[in-house]
Protein backbone atom coordinates (compact mmCIF):
# COMPACT_ATOMS: atom_id res chain seq x y z
CA UNK A 1 0.00 0.00 0.00
CA UNK A 2 1.42 3.65 -0.94
CA UNK A 3 1.69 6.36 2.30
CA UNK A 4 -0.80 8.32 0.26
CA UNK A 5 -3.67 5.89 0.84
CA UNK A 6 -2.50 5.01 3.81
CA UNK A 7 -3.26 7.97 5.31
CA UNK A 8 -6.53 8.17 2.92
CA UNK A 9 -7.62 4.75 4.71
CA UNK A 10 -6.73 5.41 7.94
CA UNK A 11 -8.07 8.58 8.82
CA UNK A 12 -11.54 7.49 10.58
CA UNK A 13 -11.13 6.20 14.55
CA UNK A 14 -11.33 2.90 14.41
CA UNK A 15 -13.13 2.85 17.55
CA UNK A 16 -16.10 4.23 16.03
CA UNK A 17 -19.10 2.75 14.01
CA UNK A 18 -19.45 4.26 10.65
CA UNK A 19 -18.41 2.07 7.88
CA UNK A 20 -15.05 4.41 7.30
CA UNK A 21 -14.38 3.69 11.19
CA UNK A 22 -14.97 -0.10 10.75
CA UNK A 23 -12.84 -0.44 7.60
CA UNK A 24 -10.12 1.92 10.07
CA UNK A 25 -10.45 -0.87 12.17
CA UNK A 26 -9.78 -3.94 9.89
CA UNK A 27 -6.45 -2.22 8.92
CA UNK A 28 -5.54 -1.81 12.51
CA UNK A 29 -6.86 -5.31 13.12
CA UNK A 30 -4.41 -6.44 10.19
CA UNK A 31 -1.73 -4.86 11.26
CA UNK A 32 -2.04 -5.67 15.05
CA UNK A 33 -1.74 -9.65 13.47
CA UNK A 34 1.29 -8.55 11.44
CA UNK A 35 3.47 -7.31 14.31
CA UNK A 36 2.15 -10.29 16.54
CA UNK A 37 3.87 -12.69 13.79
CA UNK A 38 7.17 -10.96 13.63
CA UNK A 39 7.27 -10.18 17.37
CA UNK A 40 6.05 -13.56 18.42
CA UNK A 41 3.93 -12.55 20.47
CA UNK A 42 -0.27 -12.75 20.88
CA UNK A 43 -2.17 -9.70 18.48
CA UNK A 44 -3.88 -9.30 22.13
CA UNK A 45 -0.54 -8.14 24.05
CA UNK A 46 0.12 -5.31 21.54
CA UNK A 47 0.33 -1.73 22.66
CA UNK A 48 0.92 1.49 20.19
CA UNK A 49 2.73 3.92 21.66
CA UNK A 50 2.97 7.42 19.94
CA UNK A 51 5.83 8.04 22.54
CA UNK A 52 8.37 5.06 21.97
CA UNK A 53 9.54 6.42 25.31
CA UNK A 54 6.99 6.23 27.41
CA UNK A 55 7.60 2.55 27.16
CA UNK A 56 10.23 2.49 29.40
CA UNK A 57 8.14 3.91 32.22
CA UNK A 58 4.87 1.85 31.27
CA UNK A 59 6.89 -1.58 30.89
CA UNK A 60 8.64 -1.37 34.06
CA UNK A 61 6.87 0.46 36.60
CA UNK A 62 3.43 -1.43 35.83
CA UNK A 63 5.60 -4.38 37.26
CA UNK A 64 6.74 -3.23 40.27
CA UNK A 65 5.32 -4.05 43.56
CA UNK A 66 5.87 -2.93 47.02
CA UNK A 67 8.00 -6.15 47.61
CA UNK A 68 9.78 -6.00 43.97
CA UNK A 69 13.16 -4.70 43.94
CA UNK A 70 14.60 -3.10 40.24
CA UNK A 71 17.82 -4.82 38.96
CA UNK A 72 18.95 -2.88 36.06
CA UNK A 73 22.46 -2.33 34.44
CA UNK A 74 24.90 0.16 34.01
CA UNK A 75 24.59 0.13 29.72
CA UNK A 76 20.62 0.28 30.43
CA UNK A 77 18.96 3.50 28.42
CA UNK A 78 19.06 6.68 30.51
CA UNK A 79 15.41 6.31 30.11
CA UNK A 80 16.00 3.34 32.94
CA UNK A 81 17.85 4.94 35.10
CA UNK A 82 15.65 7.83 35.38
CA UNK A 83 12.84 5.57 36.45
CA UNK A 84 15.46 4.10 39.24
CA UNK A 85 15.96 7.16 40.70
CA UNK A 86 12.38 8.44 40.83
CA UNK A 87 11.71 5.45 42.71
CA UNK A 88 10.85 6.02 46.45
CA UNK A 89 13.63 6.01 49.48
CA UNK A 90 12.62 2.21 50.41
CA UNK A 91 12.65 0.58 47.08
CA UNK A 92 16.51 0.15 46.76
CA UNK A 93 16.96 -0.69 43.31
CA UNK A 94 20.54 -2.24 41.82
CA UNK A 95 22.80 -1.22 39.30
CA UNK A 96 24.14 -4.23 37.90
CA UNK A 97 27.93 -3.33 36.32
CA UNK A 98 28.69 -4.47 32.47
CA UNK A 99 31.84 -6.29 31.71
CA UNK A 100 34.43 -5.00 29.27
CA UNK A 101 32.56 -7.13 26.81
CA UNK A 102 29.76 -5.23 28.14
CA UNK A 103 28.04 -8.58 29.49
CA UNK A 104 25.90 -8.57 32.55
CA UNK A 105 26.05 -10.92 35.33
CA UNK A 106 22.74 -11.49 36.87
CA UNK A 107 23.37 -14.50 38.58
CA UNK A 108 22.51 -12.99 41.53
CA UNK A 109 18.80 -12.00 41.06
CA UNK A 110 16.62 -12.94 44.00
CA UNK A 111 13.05 -14.33 42.95
CA UNK A 112 10.93 -11.54 43.42
CA UNK A 113 12.97 -9.30 41.65
CA UNK A 114 12.04 -7.00 38.70
CA UNK A 115 15.10 -7.52 35.53
CA UNK A 116 15.69 -5.10 32.84
CA UNK A 117 16.94 -6.97 29.95
CA UNK A 118 18.44 -5.41 26.89
CA UNK A 119 18.60 -7.57 24.18
CA UNK A 120 20.63 -5.57 21.76
CA UNK A 121 22.68 -2.10 23.27
CA UNK A 122 21.92 0.70 20.77
CA UNK A 123 25.36 2.63 20.98
CA UNK A 124 27.78 -0.64 20.70
CA UNK A 125 25.18 -3.16 19.67
CA UNK A 126 26.78 -5.29 22.67
CA UNK A 127 23.85 -8.66 22.66
CA UNK A 128 23.16 -9.92 26.10
CA UNK A 129 24.23 -13.97 26.38
CA UNK A 130 22.13 -14.72 29.03
CA UNK A 131 18.85 -13.98 28.47
CA UNK A 132 16.70 -16.39 30.19
CA UNK A 133 16.61 -14.51 33.48
CA UNK A 134 15.52 -16.39 36.84
CA UNK A 135 13.00 -14.51 38.58
CA UNK A 136 9.53 -13.00 38.94
CA UNK A 137 9.50 -10.15 36.12
CA UNK A 138 11.23 -9.53 33.37
CA UNK A 139 11.17 -6.18 31.08
CA UNK A 140 13.02 -6.48 27.78
CA UNK A 141 14.43 -3.29 25.83
CA UNK A 142 14.32 -4.81 22.50
CA UNK A 143 14.71 -1.34 20.91
CA UNK A 144 17.42 -1.70 19.20
CA UNK A 145 17.15 -5.37 18.52
CA UNK A 146 14.30 -5.13 16.93
CA UNK A 147 13.04 -8.37 15.41
CA UNK A 148 16.98 -10.11 15.44
CA UNK A 149 16.69 -11.49 18.56
CA UNK A 150 13.85 -13.59 20.14
CA UNK A 151 11.97 -12.70 23.30
CA UNK A 152 13.69 -14.76 25.89
CA UNK A 153 10.98 -17.03 26.98
CA UNK A 154 9.55 -15.37 30.49
CA UNK A 155 9.35 -11.87 29.41
CA UNK A 156 6.76 -10.02 31.40
CA UNK A 157 6.49 -6.78 29.26
CA UNK A 158 8.68 -5.66 26.45
CA UNK A 159 9.73 -2.64 24.06
CA UNK A 160 10.05 -2.32 20.73
CA UNK A 161 10.76 0.96 18.17
CA UNK A 162 9.48 1.18 14.26
CA UNK A 163 12.70 2.20 13.50
CA UNK A 164 14.36 -0.53 14.13
CA UNK A 165 12.76 -2.40 10.88
CA UNK A 166 13.11 1.13 9.36
CA UNK A 167 9.38 2.00 9.74
CA UNK A 168 9.02 5.56 10.94
CA UNK A 169 9.86 7.51 13.98
CA UNK A 170 7.68 8.31 16.64
CA UNK A 171 5.80 4.72 17.38
CA UNK A 172 6.95 2.55 19.58
CA UNK A 173 4.90 -0.89 20.63
CA UNK A 174 4.83 -2.21 24.15
CA UNK A 175 3.86 -6.07 24.48
CA UNK A 176 2.26 -7.18 28.01
CA UNK A 177 2.61 -10.83 28.40
CA UNK A 178 -0.98 -11.74 29.45
CA UNK A 179 0.98 -14.11 32.00
CA UNK A 180 2.83 -10.48 33.86
CA UNK A 181 1.44 -8.99 37.11
CA UNK A 182 0.94 -5.72 35.31
CA UNK A 183 -1.20 -2.52 36.69
CA UNK A 184 -0.93 0.51 35.04
CA UNK A 185 0.78 3.24 36.87
CA UNK A 186 -0.33 5.95 34.99
CA UNK A 187 -4.03 7.53 36.22
CA UNK A 188 -6.67 5.87 33.86
CA UNK A 189 -10.53 4.84 34.20
CA UNK A 190 -10.38 2.49 31.80
CA UNK A 191 -8.44 -1.31 30.75
CA UNK A 192 -6.40 1.07 27.86
CA UNK A 193 -2.71 0.49 28.42
CA UNK A 194 -1.69 3.63 26.86
CA UNK A 195 -3.58 6.99 26.88
CA UNK A 196 -3.78 6.60 23.48
CA UNK A 197 -4.90 7.62 20.30
CA UNK A 198 -1.89 6.21 18.72
CA UNK A 199 -1.97 7.48 15.12
CA UNK A 200 -3.34 5.07 12.66
CA UNK A 201 -1.33 6.04 9.68
CA UNK A 202 1.89 4.98 11.45
CA UNK A 203 0.98 2.11 12.78
CA UNK A 204 -0.14 0.92 9.01
CA UNK A 205 3.13 2.08 7.42
CA UNK A 206 5.40 0.48 10.32
CA UNK A 207 3.33 -2.65 9.49
CA UNK A 208 4.42 -2.82 5.70
CA UNK A 209 7.84 -1.62 7.06
CA UNK A 210 8.15 -4.80 9.25
CA UNK A 211 7.59 -7.02 6.56
CA UNK A 212 9.41 -5.43 4.07
CA UNK A 213 12.39 -5.52 6.23
CA UNK A 214 11.95 -9.28 7.81
CA UNK A 215 12.09 -10.26 3.77
CA UNK A 216 15.23 -7.74 3.07
CA UNK A 217 16.82 -8.89 6.30
CA UNK A 218 16.98 -12.84 5.47
CA UNK A 219 18.89 -11.49 1.66
CA UNK A 220 20.70 -8.83 3.20
CA UNK A 221 22.08 -10.29 6.75
CA UNK A 222 25.44 -11.67 5.53
CA UNK A 223 26.09 -8.27 3.63
CA UNK A 224 25.61 -6.76 6.66
CA UNK A 225 28.12 -8.90 8.49
CA UNK A 226 30.52 -8.90 5.94
CA UNK A 227 30.34 -5.14 5.54
CA UNK A 228 30.66 -4.87 9.93
CA UNK A 229 34.27 -6.94 9.31
CA UNK A 230 35.25 -4.82 6.21
CA UNK A 231 34.70 -1.71 8.91
CA UNK A 232 36.08 -3.09 11.54
CA UNK A 233 39.30 -4.44 9.70
CA UNK A 234 39.80 -1.21 7.84
CA UNK A 235 39.83 0.92 11.55
CA UNK A 236 41.74 -1.34 13.05
CA UNK A 237 44.65 -1.87 9.99
CA UNK A 238 44.90 1.98 8.93
CA UNK A 239 43.41 4.78 11.50
CA UNK A 240 45.80 4.43 14.42
CA UNK A 241 44.95 5.30 17.95
CA UNK A 242 41.22 3.76 17.18
CA UNK A 243 39.69 1.95 19.66
CA UNK A 244 36.49 -0.08 18.91
CA UNK A 245 33.50 -1.39 21.04
CA UNK A 246 33.52 -5.31 21.57
CA UNK A 247 31.65 -6.82 17.94
CA UNK A 248 28.18 -7.36 19.06
CA UNK A 249 24.80 -7.04 16.52
CA UNK A 250 26.40 -6.52 12.74
CA UNK A 251 24.13 -3.62 11.98
CA UNK A 252 26.34 -1.28 14.82
CA UNK A 253 29.82 0.12 15.04
CA UNK A 254 30.97 2.42 17.65
CA UNK A 255 34.47 3.36 16.94
CA UNK A 256 36.63 6.25 18.71
CA UNK A 257 39.74 7.76 17.22
CA UNK A 258 41.87 9.86 20.34
CA UNK A 259 42.84 13.21 19.65
CA UNK A 260 39.76 13.94 17.84
CA UNK A 261 36.88 16.27 18.73
CA UNK A 262 33.98 14.35 17.98
CA UNK A 263 31.85 17.58 16.96
CA UNK A 264 33.84 18.58 14.09
CA UNK A 265 34.09 14.73 12.67
CA UNK A 266 30.51 14.70 12.99
CA UNK A 267 29.93 17.62 11.10
CA UNK A 268 33.05 17.26 8.17
CA UNK A 269 31.37 14.05 7.59
CA UNK A 270 27.80 15.21 7.55
CA UNK A 271 29.22 17.96 4.56
CA UNK A 272 31.02 14.77 3.08
CA UNK A 273 27.30 13.22 2.69
CA UNK A 274 27.61 10.68 5.34
CA UNK A 275 25.27 10.74 8.46
CA UNK A 276 26.67 9.28 11.58
CA UNK A 277 26.04 9.47 15.17
CA UNK A 278 28.19 10.40 18.16
CA UNK A 279 28.69 9.31 22.28
CA UNK A 280 31.30 11.73 22.49
CA UNK A 281 30.36 14.46 24.98
CA UNK A 282 31.26 17.49 23.02
CA UNK A 283 28.14 16.20 20.47
CA UNK A 284 25.86 15.43 23.68
CA UNK A 285 22.57 18.00 24.79
CA UNK A 286 23.73 17.46 28.41
CA UNK A 287 27.42 17.95 27.77
CA UNK A 288 28.08 14.21 29.34
CA UNK A 289 30.01 11.62 27.85
CA UNK A 290 27.81 8.29 26.87
CA UNK A 291 27.38 6.44 29.90
CA UNK A 292 27.59 3.18 27.85
CA UNK A 293 31.19 3.75 26.24
CA UNK A 294 32.23 4.72 29.68
CA UNK A 295 31.11 1.54 31.35
CA UNK A 296 32.91 -0.66 28.68
CA UNK A 297 35.81 1.26 29.06
CA UNK A 298 35.78 2.61 25.56
CA UNK A 299 37.35 5.80 24.33
CA UNK A 300 34.31 8.57 24.56
CA UNK A 301 36.56 10.98 22.72
CA UNK A 302 36.23 11.32 18.95
CA UNK A 303 33.51 8.74 19.06
CA UNK A 304 31.13 7.88 15.87
CA UNK A 305 28.50 5.41 15.99
CA UNK A 306 27.48 4.15 12.50
CA UNK A 307 24.38 1.90 11.81
CA UNK A 308 24.33 -0.32 8.61
CA UNK A 309 21.00 -0.44 6.80
CA UNK A 310 20.22 -2.92 4.14
CA UNK A 311 20.52 -0.42 1.03
CA UNK A 312 24.59 0.46 2.05
CA UNK A 313 26.85 -1.11 -0.94
CA UNK A 314 30.65 -1.83 -0.38
CA UNK A 315 31.73 0.84 -2.71
CA UNK A 316 29.49 3.02 -0.57
CA UNK A 317 31.73 1.58 2.65
CA UNK A 318 34.54 1.95 0.77
CA UNK A 319 34.67 5.73 -0.11
CA UNK A 320 33.24 6.71 3.42
CA UNK A 321 36.43 4.31 5.44
CA UNK A 322 38.85 6.93 2.95
CA UNK A 323 36.96 9.55 3.80
CA UNK A 324 36.92 8.50 7.46
CA UNK A 325 40.56 8.11 7.12
CA UNK A 326 41.26 11.44 5.80
CA UNK A 327 39.17 13.61 8.21
CA UNK A 328 40.54 11.75 11.39
CA UNK A 329 44.11 12.55 10.02
CA UNK A 330 42.72 16.17 9.45
CA UNK A 331 41.42 16.64 12.55
CA UNK A 332 44.85 15.44 14.01
CA UNK A 333 46.69 18.20 12.71
CA UNK B 1 56.22 17.45 39.54
CA UNK B 2 54.94 19.62 37.00
CA UNK B 3 51.14 20.88 36.96
CA UNK B 4 49.02 20.80 33.90
CA UNK B 5 45.86 23.09 34.52
CA UNK B 6 43.47 22.10 31.93
CA UNK B 7 40.37 23.35 34.14
CA UNK B 8 37.54 25.08 31.80
CA UNK B 9 38.74 22.66 28.54
CA UNK B 10 36.52 20.61 27.00
CA UNK B 11 37.58 16.92 25.28
CA UNK B 12 39.38 16.08 23.73
CA UNK B 13 41.57 19.43 24.91
CA UNK B 14 42.95 17.73 27.62
CA UNK B 15 44.20 15.01 26.81
CA UNK B 16 45.73 16.73 23.65
CA UNK B 17 47.76 18.54 26.22
CA UNK B 18 49.12 16.02 28.08
CA UNK B 19 50.29 13.74 24.95
CA UNK B 20 52.13 17.36 23.88
CA UNK B 21 53.62 17.47 27.34
CA UNK B 22 55.18 14.28 27.69
CA UNK B 23 56.11 13.90 23.95
CA UNK B 24 59.72 14.67 24.60
CA UNK B 25 60.06 13.60 27.88
CA UNK B 26 61.82 10.51 29.38
CA UNK B 27 60.27 7.56 30.56
CA UNK B 28 59.27 7.87 34.38
CA UNK B 29 58.31 11.57 33.87
CA UNK B 30 55.07 12.98 35.89
CA UNK B 31 52.84 15.31 35.28
CA UNK B 32 49.79 16.24 37.47
CA UNK B 33 46.58 17.04 35.43
CA UNK B 34 43.75 19.03 36.62
CA UNK B 35 40.93 18.66 34.22
CA UNK B 36 36.97 19.05 35.15
CA UNK B 37 35.52 18.12 32.06
CA UNK B 38 33.43 15.11 32.59
CA UNK B 39 34.91 12.91 29.75
CA UNK B 40 38.59 13.44 31.50
CA UNK B 41 38.07 10.55 33.60
CA UNK B 42 36.95 7.64 31.65
CA UNK B 43 39.20 9.04 28.63
CA UNK B 44 42.56 9.35 30.53
CA UNK B 45 41.92 5.56 31.89
CA UNK B 46 41.28 4.25 27.74
CA UNK B 47 43.99 6.60 26.77
CA UNK B 48 46.56 4.78 28.98
CA UNK B 49 45.65 1.49 27.81
CA UNK B 50 45.94 2.90 24.29
CA UNK B 51 48.99 4.13 24.67
CA UNK B 52 50.45 2.15 27.63
CA UNK B 53 51.35 5.41 29.87
CA UNK B 54 49.98 5.02 33.64
CA UNK B 55 47.18 7.37 34.94
CA UNK B 56 46.50 7.41 38.49
CA UNK B 57 42.62 8.61 39.31
CA UNK B 58 43.45 10.96 42.58
CA UNK B 59 40.28 12.34 42.22
CA UNK B 60 37.28 13.35 39.82
CA UNK B 61 39.31 16.17 38.97
CA UNK B 62 43.07 15.38 39.82
CA UNK B 63 45.04 12.91 37.97
CA UNK B 64 48.79 11.99 37.48
CA UNK B 65 50.01 10.76 34.53
CA UNK B 66 53.35 8.93 34.08
CA UNK B 67 54.94 8.20 30.63
CA UNK B 68 56.07 5.13 29.86
CA UNK B 69 59.05 3.17 28.65
CA UNK B 70 58.02 2.57 25.16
Amino acid sequence: MALPHIFEASWPDPTKLGVDSKSAAVLLNESKETFAGHLKVRSDEINFLGEPNLGFYLGIAGLLSTDSRLVYSNIDRMEIFAIADSLGPNSSPLQLKASKTGQIDFAGLAPKDLATLQLCNRETGTIQSQRELNCESVFVDATASGIRIPLPQNWSTALWESTSWAGPSGLGILAVSKKANWKNPLPHLDSRINPGPTSLPLIVASALAIDSWAADEKNLSAKIAAINLDIRNYITNNIPDSDLAPHGADHLISASFLYVNAEQLVTTLADKGFAVDSGSACSATNMQPSHVLAALGVLTQGNIRLTIHHAITFDEVKTFLEVLKATVEELRK
Amino acid sequence: METLDCLGKRCPLPIIEVAKKIADQDPGFKVLLLSDDPASAPDLVAWARMTGNSVEVIDQKTFEITKSAN
